[in-house]
C-alpha cells in the first residue's frame, strides 16, 4: 500500500510539474501590450510602459521568472496581481474568495447529491411511470433549455414571486436560496441520470434476480443490492466535486453578484495576469490529482472487488 | 482671479441655456421655460415639492466592474474615481453651480501668466482612518508636494501621467532621470541622490506648513479645473504610504482619508460602504450619513432592483426606455444631462490593407466616409426619444470649455461650421466617392498600384484583398453586444449610401483589451473608441493627436494641424490660444482625420434624490457632499421643475458673484 | 498445475476420438438465430415506438427545413434597418416572430441558424466521437500505452482550456475553423478514456472471454460483440454534442475566439437575444424552441437507440 501512494505520488508530482511549466511558458508568449489595461496603455508612451514592464520583472528570461517564482512559492510567497487587482497580494485575494465560492458550492453539491439520488430512486422506482418521466423531463428541459435563459428567468422572476433577493447579501440569508438552487440544478439532473442508468444495469444482473426469486421485497433488494453496486461508479467523483467546490461558476457568480473565485481564472486569463494565472493553475492541478487519487482510494474502500495492490 | 470667475460665470450661463435645449421634446408643452420664471416662483415651486418631503441618512447604488485597488496615483480603472472623489479632497471643489470653491485650500492665487499657482491650506486638519478615528497625521502643504513626489517615482507605476508630467516644472526630467537610473543607462548618480533633488528641481514647494506653490512650464488659466478632473494632484502622507509600501491603497485599511467620507467596509467585487467622516471641515453640509455601494454586473438587474427598492439609482438604457413607457414607472425617467466624451472614429492611415490604404490618403473619400454616416440612426440607439440632442461632430464637447467672454470654444469659427454641419448626406457620400474613384482607379475597377494580397490583422483578423473594387474595409470594435450592433448600422448605413460595389464593408468584434493588439499594431482600417474632454483647455486632448503625439492612433501625417497647435500652445492670450485650437480641431475633423459622431451620453436614469444638491461636478466625478436622498423616487414633472428653478438660481447667483 | 491438466486431459480424451476443431466462421454462423440480422433487428425495435417515429420526422423536417429555407427565401438575415421604427417590431403577418434589435427577421436568422449549428455540432460529434473512440480503441487495446496515455489525459484536462484558446485566438482568425478547433480541442481525450473503460469493460466480460477461448479472432469479437455495445453510447454522447457546442460557442466567444459577427448560428442569437431577454421574450421564443426539440429529439432517439440496439430488447 505504501509503495503504491509513492508511485502514485511522483505521478501526480509530474503531472502537476508538466501542467505547471506548460501554463507558466504559454503565458511568456503573450505580447507585452496585454500587460496593460486600455486606458493606461492609451495615456503611456513606450518608453513609460517599458520602464513599468522592468519594474514588474516581467522583461526578465522565462526562466529566470519560472525560478524566482518557485522560489518565493517556498518561502510563502504567491506575488501580487498585475492587472486585475494590481499590487493586491494573490494569497489575500484567495483567502478573500475562496471561502464564499466554497461555502455556496458545498451547499450546492449537498443539495444536488440529496435531490440528485432521492430523483435517480425515484425514477427506478417507478420505472416508466410518472416518477421516471417526472425525472427525464426534468433532465431533459436542464439540457435543453440554454442555461443563461432558465437561469435569467430564475432571477428575474422567481425572485419576483417568491419576494427573493435578486443578487446575494452576505448578512442576508434568503439571498442565498436562488444561487445554490441554480448552482445546484445540472448536479441534481448528473447524478439522477447517472444513477437510473447504473441502477438499471445493476437491475439485470443475476444476482438481483436471485435475491427477487428468494423472496426479498423489491424495495430492499433496490436499497440494499442495487443501489450499493450502484452508487460505486458515482462515488469515484465525490472527492474531485468536493475539492473543486472552490472552483465557482462564472455564470451564476456574475449574476447573483457573488464575490468568489468564478470568473477569476478567465479573467485573469484575459487580462494577461500571469502572477494571479500561474497561482490559480497550480492550484488547481494540485487539487485535480488529490482528487483524482483520492477518488480510487475511496472506491476501493467501498467496492470490496477492487484492491489497490497487486497480490502476489 | 476676478477674470477667471467671470469665466465660470459665462460657463453657468451658457450651461444653463443649453441644458434647456436638452429637454426632451416628447414632454408637455406646459413645463415653464426657466428663462420667464420669477425668482421667487422658482424657489417656491420648489419648496413646494420639497414640503412635506422627508429626506434619507442612507444612499443606496451600485458600481458595476469591481474596484480592483484604491490606489488613487496608479490604479488605471476609472471606477475608482467614484470612491476618492468623496473620500480624498483636492485643493479646490466646484459648488453646486461649478464655481470653484475652497475645499482643502482655503484661498488661492496665481501670477499674471497663470505659470505660479500658490494655495492657502486649511489649518488643523488630520488624516482620518477606515475606521473613522483621526491618526497623528495633519493634513499640510508637504501631503500634496508628496503626492508629485510619489507620482514623480517611476518605481510606483502612476497612471495617465503625461499631462501633469508635462505641467509642472521639472517633473518631466526628474521622472526620466530615475527611470534612466533604474534601467542601467545613467550610472554617474545614485538614486538616493537623485530622489534627494526632487525638492530643488520640481515645481511644487511648500512654503511655509500651509502653503504650497506649483509652477508650472506653460501657462494654464484651466489648472483649477485640472486640479478638479487629475487624481494626480491629490495629497498623500508620504510617510505613511512609504511604510505601506506596494500595500498602500490595495485596500480600505491601507489608506487614510481627508474627505467628506471615509470607507468603512470594503468587501471585494461585492459591497462598499462610505462613512461620513466625524472631523470634516465642512461637516454640516454633509446630508448623507451612508452611501452603501454593491456591486451589480448587469444593467437589467440594476433596473429590476430599483423598481423594488433596493436602489436609489439606476441607469435606462434606450430599449428598457421604450419599455418602460406606460407602466407605472414612466414619470420617473430623467434624462441624463451631459457628456464630455466624444465617441468617435479612427481611421488607419498607415495600416497593411492596400485597397484601404490608398483610399484613405485621399481627401474625397474620407469626405465620402464622413458623409455616409447616419448618426442619428446611431443616437437613437441610446437615446430613442430625442436622438439629436447626444449628436457631436467635434472632438472636444460643447458646454466644457469657455474663453474669458463666456464664449464656447465650439463656437470659434471655423469649428463652429463643422459643429453645425449636417453630415447625414448620402448623395453627396457617393459623390465624394465617385471622385475619389476616378482618381484611383482605372475603367476597370483595379485600384492603381495595389496588389492583390493577403492582409494580416492577426490577431484580430486576415483576410485576402484582390486590388480591385469594391474597396474592403476592415472595422474593429470590442465584442461588447451595444458596440456589435453599432457596428453592423455603421455597415448598413455606409454601405447603403456609398453603394456595396464600391465598398466591402468588413466588421471584426476583438473580446479583451482592444488598445494593445488593435489600435496600437494598426490591425484595422476603422477602429471606434471614445476621447473625453478632461479640463477647461482644448489642450487635453488636441495636443496628444498631433502627428507624433500619443493619441494619433491612425498613425496620420498631418503637418497643418501640428503648426497650428504649436501657435496655440505659443499664444499670449487665452483667446487667442482656443482661436488656433479651434482651427485645428475644425482641419482634423473637416478633412476627415478623425470622425467624431456622438457623445457617450446614454439615454435616461431614475433615482431617488433631489438634482443640482450636489456639486456640479463636470470634469471629476460625482460627490455625494450635500445631495438629498428622498424617500420615493423623483417625478419628472418635479425633475422639469427643480431644473428651471436651478437655472434661474445659478443665474441669480453668479451674479451676485 | 498446468501441465498436470494437460496430462490429465490427454489421458481421459483419447486423441483419436477427440481433435481439436478448427474455426469454421460458416459453421459459427449456424449455430445462431437462423435468419437474424443483427442492425435490422435493431431498426425494427427502433422504429416499432411511434413517439420515435414521430421524432425522427420532426428532426428531419427541421433540418431540412434549415437546409432548404436559405436556398429558396429571399430574405437577407442580415439585412439591417436604419430606422428606429423598424426595431424590436412583434410579431406580424411580414415578420412571422417579430425582428431583432437591428429589424432583422427572427424567422429568417433563426433557420440560418439552425443550419450553421447544426453542421457545427454534427462536425464536433464527428471528431471528438470520432477520434475519441480510434484513441480509445487503441488505448483500451494496447496495455504499454495505458501509463503514457493517462499522463496525457491527466496534462489535457489539467491545463485550463482558456489558457490555450486565449493564445488560439491571438493566431487565428474568427471562423468556423477555429471555432472548430477550439471546441473539438479537448473533447476528443475524454470520449477516448470514456471509451477506453467502456471497451475494457466489455472484453473482458465472460461472454467475450468464453468467445476467446473458443478460439474467435479479435477482429470478429471487436465487430460482432463490442461494436454494437459502443455504437448505442456512440450515439448518447453525439446526440449531447449538440446543446454541448452551443453552450460553448458563447463561452469561446466571451474568450474571443468567436464566430465573425455577421455569422448565424442559434448560440449567436440566444447569446445576443439575452441583453433584450427581459424586454422581448418573443425574441428568444422561436430560437430557444427549435433548439429544445433538436436537443430533446436527439436525446430521446438516443436512449431508444441505445435500449433497441440491446439485443436482449430483440425478439
Amino acid at each position: 500500500m505504501g509503495k503504491y501512494i509513492l508511485k502514485r505520488t511522483l505521478n501526480s508530482l509530474l503531472t502537476v510539474i508538466i501542467v505547471f511549466v506548460a501554463v507558466f511558458m504559454l503565458l511568456r508568449l503573450m505580447p507585452l501590450s496585454g500587460y496593460f489595461p486600455q486606458d493606461m496603455l492609451k495615456e503611456t508612451d513606450e518608453a513609460t510602459r517599458m520602464s513599468y514592464l522592468r519594474n514588474q520583472g516581467l522583461l526578465d528570461h522565462p526562466v529566470k521568472q519560472l525560478f524566482r517564482f518557485i522560489g518565493n512559492l517556498f518561502q510563502g510567497d504567491l506575488g501580487r496581481s498585475l492587472t486585475v487587482y494590481p499590487k493586491v497580494p494573490i494569497s489575500t485575494l484567495l483567502a478573500e474568495k475562496i471561502p464564499v465560492t466554497a461555502a455556496f458550492g458545498f451547499s450546492s453539491m449537498l443539495l444536488g447529491i440529496v435531490l440528485g439520488l432521492s430523483l435517480g430512486l425515484l425514477m427506478v422506482r417507478f420505472k416508466d411511470r410518472w416518477g421516471d418521466r417526472l425525472g427525464t423531463g426534468y433532465i431533459l428541459i436542464v439540457r435543453a433549455i440554454p442555461n443563461l435563459i432558465y437561469l435569467f428567468f430564475i432571477q428575474v422572476w422567481i425572485s419576483l414571486w417568491f419576494n427573493l433577493p435578486m443578487v446575494f447579501k452576505k448578512d442576508l440569508p434568503s439571498s442565498w436560496i436562488l444561487p445554490v438552487i441554480c448552482l445546484s440544478l445540472g448536479s441534481i439532473a448528473w447524478y439522477a441520470l447517472w444513477l437510473r442508468r447504473f441502477m438499471v444495469d445493476e437491475e439485470n444482473r443475476d444476482y438481483v434476480k436471485f435475491a427477487l426469486v428468494k423472496g426479498l421485497p423489491k424495495k430492499q433488494v433496490l436499497r440494499r443490492h442495487i443501489f450499493k453496486n450502484a452508487i460505486i461508479p458515482l462515488v469515484i467523483y465525490l472527492p474531485s466535486d468536493l475539492l473543486f467546490i472552490i472552483s465557482g461558476s462564472l455564470v451564476i457568480e456574475s449574476l447573483y453578484a457573488i464575490p468568489g473565485t468564478g470568473g477569476l481564472l478567465t479573467t485573469a486569463i484575459k487580462s494577461q495576469d500571469n502572477n494571479l494565472v500561474q497561482v490559480i493553475v497550480l492550484m488547481y492541478a494540485v487539487l485535480s490529482v488529490i482528487g483524482v487519487f483520492l477518488g480510487d482510494l475511496l472506491v476501493a474502500a467501498v467496492d470490496p472487488r477492487i484492491k489497490l495492490t497487486e497480490e502476489e | 482671479m476676478k477674470r477667471f470667475i467671470a469665466i465660470l460665470l459665462a460657463v453657468a450661463m451658457v450651461l444653463s441655456l443649453s441644458a434647456c435645449q436638452f429637454l426632451p421634446k416628447l414632454e408637455d408643452p406646459d413645463t415653464t421655460p426657466a428663462a420667464t420664471m420669477q425668482p421667487e416662483d422658482a424657489a417656491n415651486a420648489v419648496d413646494k415639492i420639497l414640503e412635506g418631503k422627508t429626506f434619507e441618512n442612507v444612499y443606496k447604488t451600485y458600481f458595476s466592474s469591481s474596484y480592483a485597488s484604491f490606489n488613487y496615483y496608479s490604479t488605471a480603472y476609472a471606477t475608482v474615481r467614484e470612491i476618492i472623489a468623496n473620500c480624498i479632497d483636492g485643493l479646490v471643489e466646484p459648488n453646486t453651480y461649478g464655481v470653484y470653491v475652497p475645499s482643502l485650500a482655503e484661498s488661492w492665487k496665481s501670477n499674471e501668466d497663470q505659470t505660479v499657482w500658490t494655495f492657502k491650506i486649511r489649518e488643523g486638519l488630520k488624516w482620518i482612518d477606515h475606521t473613522g478615528k483621526e491618526t497623528e497625521y495633519a493634513v499640510t502643504a508637504q501631503d500634496f508636494v508628496d503626492g508629485i513626489r510619489y507620482i514623480g517615482d517611476p518605481l510606483n507605476g502612476a497612471y495617465s501621467l503625461r499631462v501633469v508630467r508635462n505641467l509642472i516644472e521639472g517633473l518631466y526630467d526628474y521622472y526620466w532621470l530615475l527611470d534612466d537610473i533604474d534601467s542601467g543607462t545613467v550610472t554617474d548618480t545614485t538614486r538616493e541622490d537623485a530622489v534627494a533633488t526632487f525638492d530643488e528641481v520640481v515645481g511644487v514647494k511648500a512654503i511655509d506648513e500651509y502653503t504650497v506653490e506649483y509652477t508650472l512650464t506653460s501657462s494654464a488659466p484651466y489648472f483649477l479645473s485640472l486640479i478638479e478632473s487629475s487624481m494626480l494632484m491629490l495629497p498623500v502622507e508620504y510617510e505613511y504610504a512609504m511604510s505601506l509600501g506596494e500595500d498602500f491603497a490595495i485596500d480600505n485599511e491601507h489608506m487614510l482619508y481627508c474627505g467628506a467620507y471615509y470607507v468603512s467596509a470594503f468587501e471585494r467585487d461585492k459591497a462598499i460602504t462610505l462613512t461620513a467622516n466625524p472631523n470634516y471641515w465642512d461637516k454640516e453640509n454633509v446630508t448623507i450619513e451612508t452611501v452603501e455601494y454593491q456591486m451589480i454586473p448587469d444593467g437589467t438587474t440594476s433596473l429590476e432592483m430599483f423598481k423594488r427598492g433596493e436602489t436609489d439609482y439606476t441607469s435606462v438604457e434606450a430599449e428598457a426606455y421604450l419599455s418602460l413607457q406606460g407602466t407605472e414607472w414612466a414619470d420617473n425617467l430623467l434624462p441624463t444631462s451631459h457628456s464630455f466624451s466624444t465617441n468617435y472614429l479612427w481611421l488607419d492611415f498607415a495600416g497593411e490593407n492596400p485597397e484601404f490604404n490608398k483610399f484613405i490618403n485621399n481627401e474625397n473619400f474620407r469626405k465620402a466616409l464622413m458623409y455616409s454616416l447616419n448618426r442619428e440612426s446611431l443616437a437613437s440607439l441610446r437615446e430613442p426619444v430625442d436622438p439629436k440632442r447626444i449628436l457631436r461632430n467635434t472632438i472636444n464637447a460643447e458646454g466644457a470649455i469657455y474663453d474669458s467672454n463666456g464664449v464656447d470654444y465650439t463656437d470659434y469659427s471655423p469649428l463652429k461650421e463643422i459643429k453645425e454641419t449636417d453630415y447625414n448626406q448620402p448623395e453627396l457620400a457617393k459623390q465624394y466617392m465617385e471622385a475619389a474613384i476616378k482618381e484611383l482607379c482605372d475603367e476597370n475597377g483595379n485600384i492603381i498600384g495595389c496588389e492583390p494580397t493577403t492582409v494580416d490583422y492577426l490577431p484580430v483578423c486576415s483576410f485576402d484583398v484582390d486590388g480591385k473594387l469594391p474597396v474592403t474595409i476592415c472595422y474593429v470594435g470590442t465584442d461588447d453586444e451595444a458596440e456589435i450592433i453599432m457596428a453592423q448600422l455603421f455597415k448598413a448605413m455606409i454601405e447603403e449610401s456609398i453603394g456595396a460595389d464600391y465598398i466591402d464593408f468588413q466588421i471584426q468584434a476583438y473580446s479583451g483589451w482592444t488598445y494593445g493588439t488593435v489600435a496600437d499594431p494598426l490591425n484595422y482600417d476603422i477602429y471606434f473608441d471614445s476621447l473625453s474632454t478632461g479640463y477647461a483647455d482644448p489642450s487635453g486632448i488636441l495636443t496628444r493627436m498631433t502627428t507624433d503625439g500619443a493619441e494619433n492612433v491612425g498613425k496620420y501625417n498631418v503637418p497643418e494641424f501640428d503648426a497650428l497647435i504649436e501657435k496655440a500652445l505659443a499664444a499670449t492670450t487665452f483667446e487667442e490660444r482656443l482661436q488656433y485650437f479651434a482651427e485645428a480641431e475644425a482641419y482634423l475633423c473637416g478633412n476627415g482625420f478623425v470622425i467624431p459622431f456622438i457623445s457617450s451620453l446614454r439615454g435616461y436614469y431614475m433615482s431617488y434624490s433631489v438634482p443640482y444638491t450636489s456639486p456640479l461636478t463636470l470634469y471629476g466625478n460625482t460627490k455625494y457632499k450635500g445631495t438629498l436622498v428622498m424617500s420615493e423616487p423623483l417625478t419628472k414633472a418635479e425633475f422639469d421643475v427643480f431644473e428651471a428653478a436651478y437655472d434661474v438660481e445659478r443665474a441669480e447667483a453668479l451674479k451676485a458673484n | 498445475m498446468e501441465n498436470n491438466n494437460k496430462t490429465d486431459s490427454s489421458r481421459i480424451l483419447n486423441p483419436l476420438k477427440f481433435r481439436a476443431a478448427v474455426f469454421d466462421s460458416m459453421l459459427s454462423e449456424d449455430t445462431g438465430y437462423s435468419n437474424y440480422s443483427y442492425w435490422r433487428s435493431t431498426i425494427r425495435t427502433f422504429f416499432k415506438n411511434k413517439a420515435v417515429l414521430a421524432l425522427v420526422v420532426l428532426i428531419a423536417a427541421i433540418i431540412v427545413m434549415s437546409f432548404v429555407y436559405p436556398m429558396v427565401s429571399d430574405v437577407d438575415p442580415n439585412k439591417v434597418s436604419l430606422f428606429i421604427t423598424d426595431w424590436n417590431q412583434r410579431p406580424s403577418a411580414e415578420h412571422w416572430f417579430g425582428t431583432d434589435t437591428l429589424g432583422r427577421d427572427i424567422w429568417a436568422r433563426a433557420w440560418y441558424g439552425v443550419r450553421n449549428s447544426f453542421l457545427l455540432a454534427f462536425c464536433i460529434a464527428l471528431s471528438d466521437v470520432g477520434i475519441g473512440m480510434i484513441v480509445g480503441a487503441i488505448w483500451g487495446y494496447n496495455k504499454k500505452l495505458d501509463p503514457i496515455m493517462i499522463e496525457i489525459y491527466n496534462v489535457i484536462t489539467n491545463i485550463p482550456s482558456t489558457v490555450y484558446l486565449v493564445l488560439l485566438a491571438y493566431i487565428m482568425n474568427t471562423s468556423y475553423l477555429t471555432l472548430f478547433i477550439s471546441m473539438a480541442s479537448r473533447g476528443w481525450i475524454v470520449e477516448a478514456r470514456f471509451f477506453r473503460n467502456r471497451i475494457l469493460s466489455i472484453r473482458d466480460s465472460e461472454y467475450n472471454v468464453a468467445s476467446r477461448c473458443l478460439g474467435t479472432p479479435m477482429r470478429r469479437i471487436a465487430t460482432k460483440n463490442i461494436i454494437p455495445h459502443i455504437i448505442s453510447l456512440i450515439i448518447m454522447e453525439a446526440a449531447l454534442c449538440i446543446p454541448y457546442s452551443i453552450g460553448s460557442e458563447v463561452f469561446l466567444g466571451f474568450v474571443g475566439v468567436g464566430l465573425p459577427v455577421d455569422a448565424i448560428t442559434l448560440g449567436n442569437i440566444v447569446n445576443h437575444g439575452r441583453a433584450s431577454f427581459t424586454l422581448h421574450p418573443y425574441q428568444m421564443l422561436l430560437p430557444t424552441i427549435i433548439l429544445c426539440i433538436i436537443t430533446v429529439a436527439f436525446y430521446v432517439i438516443g436512449n431508444k437507440f441505445a435500449d433497441a440496439s440491446d439485443p436482449r430488447n430483440h425478439v
